[in-house]
């Protein structure tokens, strides 16, 4: 099996070879993975070098904390490889941005109501949890579309607080 | 000596106070809400009782149950640790009405405190000065605030009556901002503590934080256990606590100075037991009151390292009746300690809190590590109460020898089932202020970036891609096959596939 990881812009092609081999570039590494008790804590041995290090999945790609450094990781199969258009993901005209609760707690204040424009940053909701409270902000300039929640509620973790529609930019020409 | 015991509190703290009675010999009393039935606390007491839901309000915070409590198991003493109640003189007193000995100070003096703009008016009195605000003012309207803040000067802070924790707290740059800054903070003021009233004092720019450790016992006597450097904050909130202070460092008249000033103030209230009072020191250091902490810090075990002295030991037996058992002069300090507090809060996306359930926790041990927590594997960090998760101090005879094992110590240190802060403290114990030891309150929110610090580490851009290529690999191996099986008509014939040889 082949796949390419890219990192920070660099791209590292891997091929399993069996179970303990890999070709890495040019290079055959020995290499050896084990789960820390099934978790999503692993030691990886290679070439008789020892890393520790997790690896989360996280926004159909891979975060990998390693000595105290985090890294965001996309891999693909060479056959996706192929397939990939090269659009990019930018804040284009019209595109939906969905608020959810990174936590479960109570919305103790709501500042904004449904079709209200919102600045990049400006607060939409005050989530109380662990005693802070947490102010969830707009990623971008945009409209209130639906607002699901009430000041007062509490909410579960990944609930949906409200949805928000990017402004179509004045800057851009028609 | 007291016989029994009741720890109104939860988390690493009542775990803390509980270790220091099962030394002493005093007989533990856990007190614990719905959420925390399996909590350590609750497995290491003597005995344990039942509190109610697990919003504080409804547990942690119901003073009449747990003093309830107390005298139906014959407790002597109630021991509040930090937070919920530990600083409400309502509870004191009535502690003290229902024949309990409250661990800490008296009711007036948590009173005399613990409203911090008359607390600023009472040391100011003593001779004592305050980082110039609105003190002895009372509390002030929207209105008033306003007009009072450009007679103090931006930038200023916006501070809560009853405050603490950084709760209730808003930085203000300039008058326009500062309606929607007194609403939120009045707010959580509020929410936090039942008091929405707030008062303003100047914000000083390149302020250290440092503390004093005071002791008191009922005789009269007073002394302290030196200075806690806690600059390194982020929202107000402490992260890493240190002793000695790099910043006064040998400057032993300027520390005896201080530590004089910290007595003079715990003597205006009539102090007794454990507190703290938090100074502001400026550039050129000057040095001002800020507050006193009328009970025992999450950050003591820092003065514990370099003194060698258990307060809360110390406060158990000062609160029985005893005098200390030291004099300012037995007081020694050696070598350098260093704490991180470490939080269930993602450092790579905005500290926003993480609940869950820990499934893994490994601890780092070895020469000079200390390690104070509540939870363990299996545990669920709940969104009701702090995300705090432990304190890690490390010893070191230098400060220098106490970054390094602090290092070595984050390294190992794993937790999986929530996010923490680990590599934020491994970033800061990086970074060249924090090394030098030249940071101030303003550092970890103006001039610290996880980003801009990891720069300076060296990059495992191939060893985070394969470790991800193989994860990835590995699980998708195990889906084809759980996928491949539930896919296939016949499961016999999928299963003789598999077993055939060189298949």
């Amino acid at each position: 099996m082949k796949y390419i990881a890219e990192v920070d812009g660099l791209e590292f092609p891997v091929e399993i070879l069996d179970e303990h081999h890999i070709r890495f570039g040019k290079e055959i590494l020995k290499v050896d993975l084990a789960a820390v008790s099934g978790q999503p804590l692993y030691s990886l041995i290679v070439n008789g070098e020892s890393f520790e290090g997790y690896v989360y999945p996280d926004e159909g790609g891979w975060q990998v904390l390693l000595l105290g450094r985090s890294y965001s990781v996309n891999i693909e199969d060479e056959r996706e490889k192929r397939l990939r258009t090269p659009e990019a993901g930018l804040a284009s005209p019209g595109r939906e941005f969905t608020l959810k609760a990174p936590m479960p707690g109570l919305a103790v204040a709501v500042p904004v109501r449904e079709g209200q424009q919102v600045e990049k940053g400006q607060i939409l909701v005050i989530l109380e949890s662990m005693k802070m409270q947490n102010e969830l902000r707009a990623p971008y300039a945009g409209t209130v579309a639906r607002l699901r929640i009430k000041a007062g509620e509490s909410v579960q973790q990944k609930q949906i607080l409200l949805n928000l529609v990017a402004s179509i930019s004045t800057t851009t020409p028609f | 000596m007291f016989k029994k015991i009741l720890i109104a509190n939860r988390g690493e703290i009542a775990v803390r106070i509980l270790r220091a009675c099962r030394e002493l010999g005093i007989k533990t009393v856990a007190v614990y809400s719905e959420a925390d039935r399996q909590a350590l606390h609750v497995r290491y007491a003597d005995e344990a009782y039942l509190l109610g839901p697990s919003p504080a309000r409804e547990s942690y915070l119901r003073g009449d149950k747990i003093i309830d409590i107390a005298r139906k198991c014959a407790a002597d003493a109630v021991h509040p640790g930090y937070g919920f109640l530990a600083e409400r003189a309502d509870f004191a007193a009535a502690c003290a009405d229902a024949g309990l000995v409250f661990i800490g100070p008296k009711a007036s003096s948590i009173a005399a405190m613990g409203d911090k703009a008359i607390a600023r008016a009472t040391v100011a009195k003593a001779g004592v000065t305050v980082v110039p605000g609105t003190e002895g003012e009372g509390s002030l309207q929207d209105d008033e605030l306003l007009a009072f803040a450009p007679k103090i000067g931006f930038p200023l802070i916006i501070k809560a009556v009853s405050g603490g924790g950084g709760k209730g707290m808003r930085d203000v740059r300039n008058l326009e901002e500062m309606p929607d800054l007194i609403q939120s903070a009045r707010r959580e003021a509020e929410s936090s503590f039942g008091d929405g009233n707030v008062y303003l004092e100047k914000l000083v720019e390149g302020a250290r934080h440092i503390e004093f450790q005071i002791m008191a016992d009922q005789f009269g006597n007073v002394i302290h256990l030196g200075e806690r450097e806690c600059s390194i904050q982020r929202r107000h909130q402490k992260l890493i606590e240190e002793s000695p202070s790099p910043f006064l460092a040998d400057d032993e008249p300027l520390r005896q100075r201080m530590g004089a000033v910290a007595v003079q103030a715990a003597r205006a209230v009539d102090y007794a037991n454990a507190g703290t009072i938090e100074f502001l020191v400026d550039k050129d250091r000057n040095f001002y009151f800020l507050e006193m902490n009328t009970r025992l810090q999450v950050e003591h075990p820092v003065t514990e390292t370099v003194t060698g002295m258990d307060i809360v030991a110390e406060q158990i037996r000062v609160a029985f009746g005893w005098q200390l058992s030291r004099k300012q002069d037995d007081i020694r300090w050696r070598g350098a300690a260093i704490e991180c507090r470490i939080n269930a809060e993602d450092p790579y996306n905005g500290f926003l809190p993480s609940s869950g359930r820990i499934t893994l926790t490994q601890p780092p041990t070895g020469p000079g590590v200390r390690i104070d927590t509540g939870v363990y594997a299996g545990f669920e960090i709940s969104p009701y109460y702090d995300p705090l998760i432990s304190k890690m101090i490390v010893w070191g005879e230098t400060r220098s020898q106490a970054v390094v094992r602090m290092r070595r110590a984050l390294e190992e240190y794993k937790i999986v089932g929530v996010r923490t802060n680990i590599p934020f403290h491994q970033t800061m114990m990086d970074t060249y202020p924090f090394i030098t030891g030249k940071y101030d309150t303003r550092f970890v929110e103006e001039q610290f970036s996880m980003l801009d610090a990891a720069e300076n580490r060296e990059l495992y851009l191939d060893i985070a891609a394969l470790m991800a290529t193989l994860v990835a690999h590995v699980q998708m191996e195990h889906l084809a096959q759980v996928y491949g099986q539930l896919g296939k008509k016949s499961t016999w014939k999928w299963a003789g596939r598999r077993s055939r040889p060189n298949r």
